[in-house]
């Protein structure tokens, strides 16, 4: 019997003796992310402890971004508080308007194939999508990996999900996970490992592949583990990641469950308020009525995710009422996009482009309040009752396209059936 | 650790979110002991004016799912949850109670009633209610939680074992 990429980075960074799902390991850690949100929590621990010396500081990001910018003095001091340990410790320290975490993360050259990450954030899994084995932890974890550069996991089942055929033009990974909510229900994978693999993840632009990990968050996954491609290598090194080791899994690997899914097949997705595994196709939707319009977050504020809405949108104007706003993830993120023109079209659209930041996700900055009976499209990942500040909103859930195209008509639309909404990464590169 | 438990079992449904029910995310500035005194009062009126130190928190699936912040093993520390029974947890708040010295224990827990008395042996691995005839076998926890568990939690933990010598 052969071993899931899961057991297979486990065990590489235990010692090297092959574990099982169900085992318990204490394993070297690669490279740790603390968030503003949770930070506070770490840094009490490690300074309750006494501890100065901290060697694994120099492989932890520090990342303000949840409040950005600080809404109240409680935050902006976290901040202050940060600041000064990161400069003290030797951390590594991305400030407000760099990006979100699992954004800044990939892009700074942090993490690579068959690494071992942590982050205080329940998206970590996102750098599954480079091969790596990432989960979200807590304070005390967080602060046992900064003081000894280990961790006690206990060794996941994994779920193989092979997809199938190629998606449509218009369609996104967005969309794959939000049909597979649908089916398995949010927390569907719990506890469990997710492997994806097939043509249409082959097929899938590094974006996309990461809003396919980063997503998994949602089914409960405790990591999301793309193999690497010649893409995923090129990536890496255009951000000069370590080495990669990739990890493959064994054709024989012992898997809790497997599951086909036929990715051309598949329609434009949403999740209807307040829950994100209440699924529909946007076909049986179309018509509900929104008045606003939010991409950004660390599932889609990526630079195809700002492609596809400027494919949709330029030379247009969003519909009259409603209100726009795209957040890019990073602040790399931002200048490609300024580069490339996406910046101006988007705000000649109608659109405010804000500083990279969380703030498009969670009402935790306070400058994203909805009104009472204000509908949201959002290509974010969770659409919980207040998520945006008022219990008495709604919040939609979809790919970039689908908000892009919604915000058009004012109404959740198709994008394939809007002009420009059959945009595809792949396509644009082979035209450029 | 106390390997061998025994106390009134409290019942909690299916799916407790515990940043909801157990920590001071939407109670702005309260501090833990103003939680404990208030803790799953939405979803299980009494609760914590009932629950007595040794006592043992017994809950549907999932209990502690979503974003779970580790406050809320604090919370549950300071009224003196002995330990607790439930036939799944959410992932991350399985992680915080081992690294806090909460024993967390996955067993099906049909059949038993509020106020009963349950025995928990974490070494053989059995949940019983003797009352009832209810006597079940469960997954012992790897010698390395155990650990960590009966050192009081990873950081009590490594105060001890530095270097994560599990010896």
């Amino acid at each position: 019997m052969g071993y899931t990429i899961a057991e297979k980075i486990l065990a590489a960074h235990a010692g090297g003796k092959p574990v099982r799902a169900g085992d318990v390991v204490v394993a070297s850690v690669d490279f740790a992310m603390v968030h503003d949100a949770r930070a506070g929590n770490a840094l009490r621990m490690i300074q309750k402890l006494g501890v100065k010396n901290l060697p694994f500081a120099a492989k932890t990001a520090f990342v303000l971004d949840h409040y950005s910018p600080p809404p109240t003095i409680e935050a902006a001091n976290v901040h202050r508080d940060m600041r000064a340990f990161a400069d003290a410790h030797g951390a590594v320290l991305y400030d407000v308007g760099d990006g979100i975490c699992h954004q800044v993360m990939p892009e700074g050259g942090h993490l690579t194939c068959g690494d071992l990450i942590v982050g205080t954030d329940t998206h970590s899994v996102t750098y599954g999508a480079f091969n790596a084995f990432a989960t979200g932890v807590e304070g005390t974890d967080l602060s046992a990996v900064m003081m000894t550069g280990k961790l006690w996991f206990r060794v996941p089942e994994t779920i193989r999900i092979e997809l199938k055929g190629r998606l449509q033009p218009g369609v996104w990974a967005k969309d794959i996970t939000l049909s597979m909510l649908g089916k398995f229900g949010a927390e569907g994978a719990n506890y469990r490992a997710i492997e994806y693999a097939g043509p249409a993840v082959s097929a899938m632009e590094i974006d996309d592949r990461m809003t396919l990990s980063n997503h998994a968050a949602e089914l409960g996954a405790k990591a999301a583990l793309l193999e690497a491609d010649h893409k995923t290598f090129a990536w890496l090194k255009a951000h000069k990641a370590r080495e990669p080791k990739p990890v493959k899994a064994d054709s024989d690997a012992r898997y809790a469950e497997r599951i086909d899914i036929d990715a051309s097949a598949l329609a434009p997705q949403v999740a209807r308020n307040h829950n994100i595994d209440d699924v529909i196709g946007v076909p049986e939707v179309e018509g509900q009525k929104i008045n606003f319009a939010l991409i950004g977050t660390c599932t889609n504020g990526r630079l195809d995710d700002i492609r596809q809405a400027a494919a949709i949108l330029k030379g247009r104007r969003v519909a009259k009422g409603v209100r726009m706003i795209v957040t890019p993830a990073s602040r790399e993120v931002y200048l490609d996009a300024a580069r490339e023109g996406l910046i101006e079209a988007l705000t000649r659209a109608g659109a405010s482009v804000e500083a990279a930041g969380c703030g498009t996700c969670v009402s935790i900055t306070g400058h994203l309040i909805m009104g009472d009976g204000d509908v949201a499209i959002s290509s974010a990942n969770r659409n919980f009752k207040g998520r945006l500040g008022n219990a008495k909103s709604e919040i939609w859930i979809g790919s970039a396209a689908t908000v892009a195209a919604s915000a058009l008509t004012g109404k959740i639309t198709d994008p394939r059936e809007v002009a420009g909404g059959k945009w595809t990464a792949r396509s644009t590169k082979e035209a450029a | 650790m106390n390997t061998d438990i025994k106390g009134r079992a409290h019942l909690l449904g299916d799916e407790i979110n515990t940043d909801l029910n157990c920590s001071s995310k939407y109670l702005p500035g309260k501090d833990d002991a103003h939680v404990a005194q208030r803790a799953y009062e939405q979803v299980a009126p009494g609760f914590a004016s009932r629950f007595k130190s040794g006592d043992v928190i017994v809950a549907g699936k999932s209990f502690g799912i979503d974003s779970s912040r580790e406050q809320a093993v604090h919370i549950m520390r300071m009224m003196g949850a002995a330990a607790i029974v439930a036939p799944s947890f959410g992932r991350q708040f399985f992680r915080n109670a081992i690294n806090n010295g909460l024993p967390v224990i996955e067993c099906d827990i049909a059949g038993i009633v509020d106020g009963d008395e349950i025995t928990v042996d974490l070494v053989v691995g059995k949940v019983a209610v003797a009352a009832r005839n209810i006597n079940r076998s469960v997954g012992v926890l790897p010698p390395a939680v155990q650990r960590i568990l009966s050192e009081g939690g990873l950081i009590a933990f490594l105060q001890k074992h530095p270097d994560w010598k599990l010896a």
